[in-house]
């Protein structure tokens, strides 16, 4: 029985900073990062992506995708918070991993990054498929360019790509501008129309296409110019994020510290892009920029402090919430000029851009409409590479009781005075009718 | 381990991206910044003796000048650890590895304490592993002090129950109660064997010398290999059992190799393809981003430079893309895996094959000119006779000094893939709207492509629009690019793409609006149009805008496909809606107040009226009673009357209609009594008048 107990406490003991430093809605950034390759040798391969994820706290499991022992999850908790896919060829995942697993990974919140390359596996583009991403089916095809490629010693066939196509975004790719241009070699993506979460990171040039670069086409491509994107990110409703690259190599030792010239260009940047880019596509995809909380979420009359249980009609009230950003190690006041409220009923009645104070308090006071029923207070904020914010809050409006109308109408003077005078006439009336003789 | 393996493989052909003929670079400076990044001290000091070595090593093959910090603080855990008495043989090992290019100076007493710990770790030994340190520690002390006394007292009785742990593949076990052979270990016992060797007083059998080389060949014959002509050794994924990967495993076996082959006298018979194969291995990874498989690599590239088989060169071009306009030459170096010079010799271009028809070479067998001065070798008038396209060279070297056959190795042929780009030139580009069933030309334009055009064209869907132009290469032939789309897009954003084709050097693409009515999804109206033509050959791609037709296209039929959706632009998809404001019911319209007034004042004119009329008739009080108690009754009467009429003007004024009600209740009981007792006395009063 001793034992068990020594058991119970170690094992206690041990996960406890696991169980401390796991995802929660306090601290958004991810801690467990779960690693699958198809090669351990791409661990060294790719170790400046690697390293930098581990300067900034990420605890990373590196395993085979074709290890057996894999799993996401035990006793229905997830081991890990993010998923990174760096095996583009493996046919089936180990262990208890498989798409729908994924998709149910980030379903429950949790953030994921995959990187194909030329010759993806079926499964690959499967999970790329459910989150948004069309990989061109061509096994062979590679993004190619003849106008805007990267200039290199040993590689003519134009697959080297250096784009400066970059979303104009400083939350997802930071503030500081990625002068350089971006190398990619691998294959293109296109992104469904219909689908409002997905946002192309990196684009190419309307030249670009994608096609097999060994063969003649005879047909038309199926991707091309700007349709292509090189690398996407998703921002899922229940703000999960999901990088997914077409290149594999691009997040390599090798294409971070090479250096690139655009075809064409006589800047030859000393080094490329790449690892800009993806260090600070890494800090959004893991929660360490652009998440967003609100909170004292507050309204009441103008003048008063206490929250009413209903409003009249025409009441003056005022709206208040702090918005607050997290920085990866704290919550920082979240300053923007767009947070709007609606006062909802079926159809907003009241849309109204909140004011703030540059420390995260929002406000603003307008007049409830003459219209009674059952209203909301809706905050439904979503800016470009933000986790969105969706505060709803119910609230009844009255009409005006009967002795809350006007009293005295001058209107109604002539009534009023011909009703006054009909009963002084009858009171002198009384008197002559009575006594006159 | 199969799938791992052709993972590895993916990475090798990303890191290589070419055709079957791929191209090794030698070590460049890439990896001597990389080598000063990876094996950066932590407060000026490695973390363990081993990666002391190995950032020594590494600095001492590149030829860095090594921060005296660092040497300083080696030297400082070096002397700790040989003058502990605690130290395992692993430790005085690495130590004494350190010392050999830190070149401390260590204690007399303590060299000789280590020498005897050694030797007697070395009789002690039960494993391969220990053998190998303390063998390993024993030939550094000797290599780094001029004494010769230091010996192995039983160098052959060693060497046997080394050898003890070989296995029939070649490869070596750790221990004799494991059964698992590995050719990781193989490669460490070749290192301790040749130290045995080295230590040895006297000559060891030359018998077991050559069993030894024969286990050598056999491990070279279950070398591995990728398809690009790469070899490496690797062992079998063992449960619970430290896997080191194809990197360590390789430079442990070349390690080992390079070791046994310096203290042996003989000739150590290896295919020398293999040698070959191995340098193609380590070079194909590229620069490694963890120390230890850094060092791996180059160490194994030092081993292969400096081994005593046969030493690999490698083939390597300044640039695989030449371009005809600027007239490059082909360049061409051949060195050593770590990029030094090799031995006189001539490099000949064998032959030179087209991408597309592979049949024959396009150039004679011709010499490479050797420049001195840069080393490289030269051919200038190659491309006179070569158009632009994408080529594969074939290249044989032959070495000069027939001694040097032995001692270097080279492939017998390298294929590289060379681009050779030019000018384009683009002629008789037209544009024309065709009548259909004629053919007749309805209008026709020139074009440029070299710059913007503003073609405005109209059409019907019985009219066909025509696009033709010629390419034609620097050498006058025809010119097929791997890209020549014409685009058209819509007002609406959606894009039709056509591939151009050709006869020769004529390009031609001819729209029949009718046939594409459907496609276009019949929307009428201004499509852009853009001229896409480029290939990895051409310096001249081009993406030129045409200019704009508008398509008068019949109206979609109900069944008609409906156009794909666009995508939203992401920026104005996020942004802040338009501010709502609720409109408020107006108050209703009311007369000015002046008018209510006035007709307040009219609606007393009548009761003024009433009093006039009342004057004029006379009215009098002579009726009231004029006894005491009738005449209190009717001043009751009266009161009671005034006071229901006020209690009306508190009514309007606060009071509510139950207020009201209550207090009439009493005042309407109260003016029935003394209204009943006035009223009957005035009734009987003028009866009594009429009586009279």
């Amino acid at each position: 029985m001793r034992k068990f107990w020594v058991i119970f406490v170690a094992s206690i003991s041990i996960l406890l900073p696991f169980l401390c430093n796991s995802f929660s809605p306090e601290i958004p950034t991810d801690r467990r990062v779960l690693v699958l390759l198809d090669d351990l040798a791409i661990k060294s391969s790719h170790s400046s992506y690697f390293n930098s994820l581990k300067s900034r706290g990420f605890d990373l499991d590196f395993k085979l995708a074709d290890d057996p022992k894999i799993a996401l999850q035990r006793y229905g908790q997830y081991l890990y918070d993010a998923l990174i896919l760096f095996c583009p060829s493996v046919e089936r995942f180990g262990g208890s991993i498989d798409v729908a697993s994924i998709i149910n990974f980030v379903d429950s919140g949790h953030d994921l990054i995959v990187a194909a390359d030329v010759n993806a596996s079926d499964l690959i583009r499967e999970v790329a498929t459910e989150c948004g991403v069309d990989f061109d089916e061509d096994p062979s095809a590679m993004v190619i360019d003849h106008i805007r490629y990267a200039v290199s010693e040993t590689e003519g066939d134009h697959t080297l790509i250096a784009s400066d196509d970059l979303i104009k975004s400083d939350v997802i790719l930071g503030s500081k501008k990625i002068t350089a241009p971006v190398l990619f070699q691998g294959i293109g993506h296109s992104l469904n129309p219909v689908n409002s979460l997905v946002l192309k990171v990196l684009s190419t040039s309307p030249s670009a296409y994608s096609a097999n670069p060994k063969s003649k086409l005879s047909t038309p491509p199926s991707l091309m110019g700007s349709e292509i994107s090189l690398v996407s990110v998703v921002q899922a409703r229940n703000n999960a994020r999901i990088l997914i690259s077409g290149s594999l190599s691009m997040i390599s030792n090798r294409f971070f510290r090479s250096g690139v010239q655009k075809a064409g260009s006589t800047t030859k940047h000393e080094k490329s892009g790449n690892e800009q880019f993806f260090t600070e596509l890494s800090k959004w995809v893991f929660h360490e920029r652009g998440h967003l909380k609100a909170v004292n979420v507050k309204h009441h009359k103008v003048g008063e402090t206490d929250e009413p249980a209903l409003y009249r009609i025409n009441d003056e009230l005022v709206y208040s919430l702090e918005i607050y950003e997290w920085s990866g190690s704290s919550w920082e006041p979240y300053v923007a000029d767009n947070v709007q409220v609606q006062f909802y009923m079926m159809s907003p009645y009241v849309l109204k851009t909140l004011s703030n104070d540059k420390k995260g308090l929002y406000s603003t006071s307008f007049k409830v409409p003459d219209v009674y029923g059952v209203f909301q207070f809706k905050v439904e904020y979503q800016k470009l590479g933000y986790t969105s914010l969706s505060l709803a809050k119910q609230i009844p409006v009255r009409p005006y009781r009967h002795n809350e109308y006007e009293r005295f109408i001058p209107t109604a003077y002539p009534y009023y005075g011909a009703a006054f005078s009909t009963m002084a006439g009858f009171f002198i009336f009384s008197f002559v009718h009575l006594y006159n003789k | 381990m199969a799938r791992s393996l052709a993972g590895f493989l993916v990475l090798l052909l990303v890191v290589s991206i070419c055709e079957a003929a791929s191209l090794f670079q030698p070590v460049s400076d890439s990896h001597r910044s990389a080598a000063l990044e990876l094996f950066t001290p932590d407060h000026g000091s490695f973390k363990s003796l081993e990666e002391t070595y190995e950032a020594l090593r590494t600095f001492q093959i590149f030829g860095i000048e090594k921060k005296p910090d660092v040497t300083a603080s080696a030297c400082r855990s070096i002397s700790e650890t040989v003058g502990s008495s605690t130290s395992t043989s692993k430790d005085l090992f690495y130590a004494l590895k350190a010392n050999s290019i830190a070149e401390c100076k260590i204690h007399e007493t303590a060299s000789k304490g280590i020498i005897s710990s050694l030797n007697a770790a070395v009789s002690a030994a039960s494993s391969l592993l220990d053998f190998y340190y303390s063998v390993g520690g024993l030939v550094l002390i000797k290599d780094q002090s001029s004494k010769d006394d230091i010996h192995l007292a039983d160098a052959e009785g060693v060497f046997r129950s080394v050898k003890a742990f070989s296995q029939s593949d070649g490869r070596w076990r750790y221990s004799s109660s494991n059964p698992e052979s590995s050719a990781f270990a193989a490669g460490i016992a070749l290192e301790t064997l040749a130290g045995i060797v080295s230590l040895a007083s006297s000559e060891l059998d030359q018998s077991l010398i050559s069993t030894l080389k024969n286990d050598i060949s056999k491990l070279f014959d279950s070398i591995e290999k990728y398809d690009d002509g790469t070899l490496y050794f690797d062992d079998k994924l063992v449960d619970g059992y430290e896997y080191q990967g194809p990197l360590s495993i390789t430079s442990s076996v070349l390690r080992g190799l390079t070791a046994f082959a310096a203290v042996t006298t003989g000739n150590i018979d290896l295919p020398r393809d293999k040698i070959l194969g191995l340098a193609k291995f380590f070079l194909g990874i590229g620069v490694p981003g963890d120390a230890k498989d850094f060092f791996y690599q180059i160490d194994a590239l030092a081993c292969l430079e400096s081994n005593r088989v046969s030493i690999p060169l490698i083939l390597s071009l300044s640039s695989a893309v030449l371009s005809l306009t600027k007239k490059d030459s082909l360049k061409v170096r051949v060195t050593t895996v770590l990029g030094s010079n090799a031995p006189p010799l001539t490099v000949k271009l064998v032959g030179a094959f087209s991408s597309v028809s592979k049949d024959a070479s396009l150039v004679e067998s011709q010499e490479l000119k050797f420049d001195q001065g840069s080393g490289l070798h030269i051919l200038n008038d190659l491309l006179k006779s070569i158009d632009v396209g994408s080529y594969t060279f074939v290249f044989e070297v032959v070495l000069q000094e027939p001694e040097d056959e032995k001692v270097y190795v080279m492939g017998s042929q390298t294929k590289v893939p060379i681009f050779v780009t030019g000018l384009v030139k683009i002629e008789n580009s037209e544009i024309a709207v065709l009548d259909s069933d004629l053919g007749s030309v309805e209008s026709q334009n020139k074009l440029d492509l070299t710059a913007k055009n503003d073609v405005s064209l109209s059409a019907n869907h019985l009219q066909k629009m025509r696009l033709s132009f010629q390419l034609t290469t620097p050498r006058g032939r025809a010119f097929r690019p791997h890209q020549a789309f014409l685009k058209l897009r819509h007002e609406s954003k959606v894009e039709h793409i056509f591939v151009v084709g050709n006869s020769g050097k004529q390009f031609e693409i001819v729209l029949n609006f009718l046939g594409l009515v459907e496609k276009f999804f019949y929307l009428s109206g201004k499509y852009d149009m853009e001229l896409t033509v480029g290939d990895a050959a051409m310096e001249n791609s081009l993406l030129v805008a045409i200019g704009y037709i508008e398509l008068d296209l019949p109206e979609a039929p109900e069944k008609a496909p409906r156009p794909p959706p666009q995508p939203v632009d992401p920026y104005s998809r996020y942004g802040p809606q338009a501010e709502i404001t609720h409109i408020f019911r107006a108050p209703e319209k009311r007369p000015p107040q002046e008018l209510s007034l006035a007709f307040l004042g009219l609606t007393i004119l009548p009761l003024l009226g009433f009093f006039i009329g009342l004057l004029r008739l006379g009215v009098n009080m002579k009726n009231f009673p004029t006894k005491p108690i009738p005449a209190t009754f009717a001043v009751l009467f009266h009161v009671g009357i005034g006071a229901v009429l006020l209690l009306y003007v508190f009514f309007w004024l606060k009071l509510d209609l139950f207020q009201t009600l209550k207090v009439l209740g009493f005042l309407g009981v109260f003016l029935v009594f003394v209204g009943h007792r006035i009223l009957s006395h005035l009734a009987a009063a003028s009866a009594k008048l009429k009586s009279a």
